[in-house]
């Protein structure tokens, strides 16, 4: 099931694209900025859970992208060089926002994560929410990418910049996590 | 088939999680960007290169190599401190260079002047001469170096910490440089001027007192200085001793008690050139 659309360009559009937010177009840095901003903001949101969030890595990241793109050699393709810089800016700026949630967090709440028992949860939904919270990093965001946002495999390793085969592993070990932590609701999916 | 039914389950359920807004805010995010790019460089999430973050770098690296150097300020001037330590009693130990002790030269002028404090190699315009010391011609030139050295340590000490030894070493400076004026006289006088005796033995009785005084003052803990006061005071008794009638053999032995032991050398090395003399 994809949500969004990929929204294919030609490397040719995007060469000359390119070459006039170089030139300093204001056009084009809103053209590009129209045509790539609805992505990048879902996966941000995605990952962030959280609007304002979403907002600040969105914007950091085209703002980032307009200062880097005079280096842009189109080694890959202009999406992917793009999300590259939104899941950076995504996971560094996380990182950081935990950092200063469990700084701020009182010492009795930290005691009490992870000690929750399933039956407080009976909602498959927030039941899965957190699943997908407690995996990994790399794990999380290979799922998001793929079994929420509808990016291919190949999308995920150019944009993370790691092997397919990778990808597919941590997939695989995403899902397999998930199973076990979803188990009480293996009816939902048997039948 | 179960693996494919949790895996479409999976993504169905999914599709729940952070699930974002159906309108995205193209036109806010836009605006925001537009103004953060007209604001500067600022801090972008991802390790991005902003110039703040460079400029923040610079500044702890300025601050940590301005640190550095005041350290290594600081612990030069401390091993400088510490290795200049040992040189201060040997220079409190030596004569003001402004107070040079001359010791006059012998009568044969073979030897040249000494100065206390400055090599025998220095410039002789750097020694002050008085114009009695040209006149006088005693002892040889070991017993004259000897008596230098002596004087110089004497002098050395005259600098002394507090304002009382200051005091005692003028007054003893004083003392001598009168003393000599009188031993100067009285071998300068003429031989049957009993008159002249009279008046040398007044004079003479009082110095003597003031060199008893000063034998019990701190003024006689010097080594170089207690023997010559001593002397002075032998020569001073011999000259108060002198009767108007008294014949040229006394005479005879006071000036042979000045030569044999040196006491206008030592008087003259004792006192500081540019001193005040009988006064």
């Amino acid at each position: 099931m994809r949500m969004v659309a990929y929204e294919s360009r030609s490397s040719v559009n995007d060469i000359q694209l390119i070459t006039r937010v170089v030139a300093g177009d204001a056009a084009a840095e809103r053209e590009l900025y129209e045509t790539y901003v609805d992505r990048i903001y879902r996966l941000a949101f995605r990952l962030a859970g959280d609007d304002e969030l979403a907002r600040d890595f969105t914007q950091a990241t085209f703002i980032r992208a307009f200062e880097k793109i005079g280096s842009f050699r189109g080694e890959s393709s202009l999406s992917t060089w793009l999300h590259s810089i939104g899941i950076s800016v995504t996971l560094n700026g996380l990182r950081k926002t935990k950092r200063q949630r469990n700084r701020e967090a009182p010492m009795e709440e930290g005691i009490t994560v992870g000690s929750t028992k399933v039956d407080a949860e009976p909602d498959l939904k927030e039941r899965l929410a957190r699943a997908i919270d407690s995996l990994a990093e790399k794990y999380r965001t290979v799922f998001v990418m793929h079994d929420v946002e509808g990016y291919t495999h190949e999308e995920i390793s150019g944009t993370l910049n790691i092997p397919i085969g990778t990808s597919k592993s941590h997939l695989f070990q995403a899902r397999s996590k998930l199973r076990v932590l979803l188990a009480d609701f293996a009816p939902e999916w048997v039948s | 088939m179960t693996e494919d039914n949790f895996e479409k389950f999976l993504q169905q359920t999914a599709q729940k999680y952070n699930a974002p807004p159906a309108r995205v805010p193209r036109e806010e995010m836009w605006n925001a960007i537009q103004a953060k790019r007209a604001a500067g460089p600022h801090v972008v999430y991802g390790g991005g290169a902003t110039y703040l973050i460079r400029h923040r770098f610079g500044a702890k690296v300025w601050l940590g190599a301005v640190a550095a150097a005041m350290l290594l300020v600081a612990t030069g001037v401390g091993i400088g401190r510490w290795t200049a330590v040992p040189r201060q009693p040997v220079a409190a130990t030596n004569p003001p260079p402004t107070q040079p002790v001359v010791v006059p030269a012998p009568e044969n002028g073979a030897s040249e002047p000494a100065q206390a404090g400055v090599s025998p190699t220095s410039p002789e315009g750097q020694v002050p001469r008085g114009g009695a010391q040209s006149r006088v011609g005693e002892g040889n030139r070991a017993v004259a170096t000897n008596t230098v050295k002596g004087g110089a340590m004497s002098v050395a000490s005259a600098p002394s910490t507090n304002g009382a030894a200051s005091a005692y070493q003028l007054t003893a400076v004083q003392h001598l440089s009168e003393a000599e004026a009188l031993l100067t006289s009285f071998r300068a006088r003429s031989t049957a001027d009993q008159q002249m005796d009279a008046q040398l033995g007044a004079w003479a009785r009082q110095l003597l007192s003031n060199t008893r005084l000063l034998l019990d003052s701190p003024v006689a803990n010097d080594p170089q200085r207690r023997p010559l006061l001593e002397d002075l005071e032998l020569v001073l008794v011999q000259i108060v001793q002198l009767s108007p009638g008294s014949t040229s053999q006394d005479r005879d032995l006071i000036e042979k008690t000045l030569q044999q032991d040196h006491v206008m050398t030592r008087l003259r090395t004792a006192i500081p050139a540019g001193s005040q003399r009988g006064g």
